[in-house]
């Protein structure tokens, strides 16, 4: 059984910052789930604010790194999709509030 | 799955001198302005050796730098051979220089300058057609780069007999073929790269998302469809119908702000930054160069037609080109030295990339020369024009400023 949770990955992908808009990937609301299987290997289901993103590449490999941080994490996937696509409301209100959208 | 691989990316250094030359380019084309009298023919020599410099010099170094980036982005593939870049950066600059001493001093230049330019630009367009050639993608983005090439190729081509009959080398209608390297170059390349590159770099930067973009598909259609019929009732001299191509032009810009405004209103990142404060003046420039095409249409006004291409070149070209590189070289600079550095040491955001103070002085001295020369070319007044142009050098000069000091920008530890 994997003793590792959710809101420890979650921690670490507050770690990783979009260095356009200058917020992390889950206050972004970037990050739509994680799965942690019982061997401790670790699934990240995300998104990107633009399919044109030209930091697709890296911000997958950080998002694929930080989890690894923690103790007993195995492999990491992170799985990026486009549906549902990104829109602001899934941004936390302090990004929202930050850009002018709320 | 959509994928975009920063392994397609090329590498800063090839990018760098494009950006540089063209920051340096702008400045010495606005400031060769001091030298360019109001009442001066659109087609005299001095005019056509300025025009030039900025489009050659500055509008299509810069693009051609960021379409070696953009390329990937928008096509989703790598570069058919993206080392090609670094023969066609100095033969584009080389090409260019000897151009404009060519059209101001020795004409007997021109050909030569011309060869060099034409020998960049095929290199240019080998590579995007080869690298077109291997993407399935078929955006909006995609077609532009397509018809934007098509329409370039033809224009070098005549562009370079233009310059062999103009220094005497062969007879060719100079007068009959120059409107339509004007329309392929302005409206076909240029402008419609801008308006496939728009539909990328605003949205991304405005976090505007499911929005309707027929407005901007018509657009392009209408304009694609105006410049092949304006170059053929050009060239059959049918000066009604090349009339009617150029107001259906104006129209199509029309549909093209309409999309703007429409991604406007539904961006997400409302905060009005440096980078929308250029957004702003050069789409409003755009408007103000097809209000004035309409009055130049109406009333045959030379004076129209000089506010008209002012607003275009300076207002539009210039502000939005100056947006984007104030925006794409903090990114390439943050790429180089910074992203290697994430999760060992602080990184700076973008944004923190730039000098403020520098950027904003650049932007407000540039909208006020903006506005006062074009007010002088509206009045004729020289005085006026040339009170302008000062302001807008300085502005190019901030601008210049602030391009080398992103480009200097190095982490701390770099700094010794």
């Amino acid at each position: 059984m994997c003793s590792v949770t959710k809101e420890q990955v979650y921690d670490e992908l507050r770690k990783i910052i979009d260095p356009e808009v200058g917020f992390n990937l889950v206050e972004m609301g970037l990050i739509y789930d994680v799965d942690i299987d019982d061997d401790c290997n670790v699934k990240v289901t995300m998104t990107l604010s633009t399919k044109a993103c030209p930091l697709h590449q890296m911000i997958t490999q950080w998002v694929e790194d930080a989890p690894k941080k923690i103790d007993g994490v195995k492999e990491v996937e992170a799985n990026v999709v486009w549906e549902p696509e990104w829109n602001i409301s899934m941004a936390e209100d302090n990004v929202k509030k930050a850009l002018g959208a709320l | 799955m959509f994928n975009i691989s920063s392994d397609y990316a090329p590498p800063f250094k090839m990018i760098e001198p494009f950006f540089k030359f063209g920051s340096i380019a702008f400045l010495i084309s606005i400031i060769s302005l001091l030298f360019i009298d109001v009442n001066t023919p659109l087609f005299d020599l001095k005019v056509v050796g300025w025009a030039h410099l900025f489009l050659l010099g500055f509008v299509m170094i810069v693009i051609f730098g960021a379409m070696a980036q953009l390329i990937p982005v928008a096509l989703e593939i790598g570069h058919y051979k993206v080392k090609l870049f670094y023969y066609i950066f100095p033969t584009l600059a080389i090409g260019t220089i000897t151009m404009v001493i060519g059209f101001w001093f020795k004409p007997f230049l021109l050909p030569f300058g011309g060869f060099l330019v034409l020998v960049s630009m095929i290199l240019f367009l080998y590579e995007t057609f080869m690298t077109l050639k291997a993407t399935t993608a078929n955006s909006l983005t995609v077609k532009s780069v397509k018809f934007g090439n098509i329409f370039l190729t033809i224009a070098i081509f005549i562009g370079f007999l233009m310059a062999l009959a103009l220094s005497g080398v062969i007879p060719f209608d100079v007068s009959r073929f120059l409107p339509i390297h004007i329309i392929l170059v302005l409206v076909g390349y240029v402008t419609v790269t801008i308006i496939g590159m728009s539909m990328i770099l605003l949205p991304m930067f405005g976090l505007a998302h499911g929005y309707d973009d027929s407005d901007v598909h018509r657009a392009f259609w209408i304009i694609v469809a105006s410049v092949i019929a304006f170059s053929i009732f050009q060239y059959f001299d049918f000066s009604t119908l090349k009339l009617i191509t150029v107001i259906l032009i104006f129209g199509a810009v029309g549909l093209y702000l309409r999309q703007m405004i429409t991604l406007y209103n539904i961006r997400a990142r409302k905060i009005h930054d440096i980078w929308y404060k250029h957004i702003y003046i050069a789409f409003i420039s755009l408007a103000l160069s097809v209000v004035f095409g309409v009055f130049w249409v109406l009333l045959k006004s030379d004076i129209a037609l000089k506010v008209m291409m002012w607003f275009l070149l300076i207002g539009f070209f210039a502000f939005i080109i100056n947006a984007h590189l104030i925006k794409i070289i903090p990114f390439l600079v943050w790429f180089e030295r910074f992203s290697p550095l994430v999760g060992k040491q602080k990184v700076p955001m973008l944004h923190e990339m730039l000098p403020d103070k520098d950027v904003n002085f650049s932007f407000w001295a540039s909208l006020a020369g903006l506005l006062i020369s074009g007010f002088g070319l509206l009045i004729e007044s020289d005085t006026l024009f040339k009170g302008g142009v000062v302001l807008l050098a300085f502005g190019a000069f901030l601008m210049f400023q602030t391009v080398l000091f992103i480009l200097n920008f190095k982490p701390e530890s770099e700094d010794v």
